[in-house]
């Protein structure tokens, strides 16, 4: 039984050998930034196009056109299978071991929540959280990602109530945080126009069954009737919708929703579900950026199709190398964090210029689309949250 | 030798925090804790034969318990808040065991195992409390004066907890409960033959099984600093079935070996993605098939003691 103290205390000084670095994760050759996203759990595709076909594809193109400013740009990811406790872990890891110079677009709000505090003391940034809850806002290192909730009620309601002049809203809504902020933010943009919510009805997390509410909600004959749910139980809305004949009403649908796989979910029971739409379509888009995205994307995983996922992690990396870019050779984590702040009206291709200013959201538009034959078709053009 | 072994195993586990990096602090908290639950089931699986896949769901409930507890009274002193999440723990567990005692086997796995889902759902539902999807962040603890502010310091505060736990564990088995509880494992006629209350002493094993992961709950949600339902799936029972498996059925040194690899295991594999569970599961095929008594019996069996029979 001596064996063990001695063995782990030869572990011990192996692992403590020490590191030397100006900036963590930044050597002469090297960036290196890194993720806890889901590789498994339920958000497990989402997680993977994100990373290795999204953050690895515009780096790879990075890379094979000289780097950032001669450095090489490299991601470590580790899988939290979407539970906080890995994902604290794997971010500690990331911070303390690896020594990443930059969390990058990890994945679901849990996770995202419970490593927020843990790298805002750490002075590391997190760069684009995949998910919409406001909780984000007003820390120095983080730049938010995804289009935040409120914003997406704003335009969601400045086109249903002003330009489509619906005056009968109602709404399905997940009874947490995502259903609840969405519910919050709809009140009072509907109050701008001297409307309400005529009828809501809520789902607990993880029920599956919804017609009793969709009955109820029938029964308001309302003209416009949200759904801020997720893919199951969205689906199972709309396909009870159908068989009880319920067509006098628009279903709009929030977030997650809005997305070719999860709606394929509800099969035609989806046409005419409409929604606000925050990427271009990554298989037909036309816009220069898109049709780049799609030729590396066929150069470098030929075997991989287009999809959101990988476009908005292809779209954070290369958000982060023009502001790694801008920072210059001597790159710090606050210099990024400046970088990033200055940039203004910075042309993607893929959405509109980008303009980055002190509440630190890197998107804030999306467009309005509807489903026709199980995909999206455009009906607006950008539409705009201030 | 006994006590040498003993003394460098103090002293590594106190120099630990001033030798390593500072996320093997936390890993070796996660460690503990992980130790902890694989001591209680160890007492309710390895001496009762009782299997259990819902210690998850024992874990939840003493991490919101402690939780809930820390943000609502935050004057509690941590001590009682971690007894006070093995007490609320143990008594589900005596509501769970009760009606558990009529069930062997497969069935007792499947009632344990609906038992986490039925927690999970739980912590759904009564949201006002526990803010259900959204999760808890749990605010920082303070040991009397000190603020555990800092991996070290929760890191003592978690190993403290596991020694205390590891000696009442040693001394409940070295007793003539523990000897009971082994009598049942073996045969639960025979057991009962000798005038071992069968009811009383299966029961027993839940409370005290549920007990241990419930002040390792606790700790659970003062290291993590944030919980939610996701936290407590169904794979992190099967992740505590497995440590003891590793570990060694019935011993408690082999239970914390158990919970070390395991939990060593799982973050080694945690940058190899969706390859994860296929190596994860071909290494404990491999542990069964190789070394079906664990690393405890293996280490047993290496060891050549005096007076053994050649």
């Amino acid at each position: 039984m001596i064996v063990r103290p001695s063995l782990l205390l030869l572990l011990a000084v192996v692992l403590a050998a020490p590191r030397v670095a100006a900036e963590p994760g930044v050597t002469d050759t090297e960036i290196v930034v890194g993720g806890s996203n889901s590789f498994s759990g339920p958000l497990a595709y989402t997680g993977e196009q994100i990373t290795k076909f999204g953050i690895d594809l515009y780096f790879k193109v990075v890379n094979d056109a000289g780097g950032i400013h001669g450095r090489k740009v490299r991601a470590v990811y580790y899988d939290d299978g979407y539970r906080p406790q890995d994902a604290v872990a794997n971010t500690k890891k990331l911070v303390e071991q690896d020594n990443v110079f930059a969390i990058i677009i990890p994945q679901g709000s849990p996770p995202v929540v419970a490593t927020l505090e843990y790298l805002e003391q750490q002075k590391v940034p997190m760069l684009f959280p995949y998910q919409s809850s406001p909780v984000t806002r007003g820390r120095r290192y983080v730049f938010q990602g995804m289009t935040l909730s409120d914003r997406s009620s704003r335009m969601m309601i400045d086109y249903l109530a002003g330009t489509r002049k619906f005056k009968k809203f109602a709404a399905l809504y997940q009874d947490d945080e995502y259903g609840k902020s969405f519910l919050a933010a709809f009140e009072k943009d509907l109050g701008r126009y001297g409307l309400k919510l005529t009828a809501t009805e809520s789902v607990k997390r993880g029920v599956a069954d919804v017609s009793a509410q969709i009955a109820k909600l029938h029964a308001a004959r309302p003209e416009v009737t949200f759904l801020v749910l997720v893919p199951g139980p969205a689906a199972h809305a709309l396909r009870e919708r159908q068989k009880i004949g319920w067509t006098d009403t628009l279903m709009v649908s929030t977030g997650p929703l809005t997305d070719e796989k999860y709606l394929a979910l509800a099969t035609d029971a989806a046409n005419g579900v409409e929604g606000l739409s925050l990427w271009p379509d990554p298989m037909t888009s036309d816009l220069k950026g898109v049709q780049l995205y799609r030729a590396y994307m066929l150069k470098y995983f030929p075997k991989n199709e287009p999809n959101r996922y990988s476009l908005a992690g292809y779209f954070a990396g290369m958000l982060f190398t023009e502001a790694a870019m801008r920072a210059g050779r001597n790159l710090t984590r606050d210099s990024l964090v400046t970088a990033l702040e200055s940039i203004k009206g910075f042309e993607t291709g893929i959405l509109p210029p980008l303009t980055i200013g002190p509440d630190h959201e890197t998107q804030k538009q999306g467009f309005w689309v509807r489903v026709e034959k199980g995909r999206f078709t455009p009906l607006t053009d950008w539409l705009k949250s201030e | 030798m006994r006590a040498a072994a003993l003394a460098g195993g103090a002293v590594v586990v106190l120099g630990w925090p001033w030798a390593v990096p500072r996320y093997f602090v936390f890993l070796a908290s996660l460690i503990a804790i992980n130790a902890i639950v694989a001591i209680g089931l160890n007492l309710l699986t390895g001496y009762t034969n009782q299997l259990s896949f819902g210690h998850a769901g024992f874990l939840a409930i003493g991490a919101y318990a402690a939780a809930l507890l820390t943000i609502q009274a935050p004057l509690v002193p941590l001590p009682l808040t971690l007894l006070a999440a093995g007490l609320v723990t143990a008594a589900v567990g005596l509501a769970l065991g009760v009606p558990c005692l009529r069930l062997e086997g497969l069935y007792l796995a499947m009632a344990t195992l609906a038992f986490g889902f039925v927690v999970v759902e739980a912590i759904l539902n009564l949201d006002w409390l526990t803010r259900g999807n959204d999760g808890l962040r749990v605010p920082a603890a303070r040991l009397g004066p000190w603020p555990l502010a800092t991996d070290t310091s929760r890191y003592y505060l978690v190993v403290t907890v596991a020694a205390l736990l590891i000696v009442a564990a040693r001394n409940i088995t070295s007793s003539r409960t523990g000897r009971a509880l082994l009598a049942l494992r073996e045969s639960e006629i025979a057991a009962q033959a000798s005038g071992v209350n069968l009811a009383a002493y299966k029961t027993l094993a839940f409370v005290v099984s549920a007990f241990y992961t419930g002040v390792a709950g606790g700790l659970f949600a003062l290291v993590v600093g944030f919980l939610s339902p996701d936290s407590f799936d169904v794979f992190l029972s099967v992740d505590f079935v497995a440590m003891i498996i590793v570990g060694g059925l019935g011993s408690i040194l082999g239970s914390v070996m158990g919970a070390a690899v395991i939990t060593t295991l799982n973050d080694s594999l945690a940058g190899f993605q969706s390859y994860r569970p296929l190596i994860f599961g071909a290494i404990l095929v491999a542990s069964m098939l190789f070394m079906p008594g664990g690393i405890a019996s293996a280490l047993h069996r290496a060891q050549p003691r005096q007076g053994d029979r050649a």
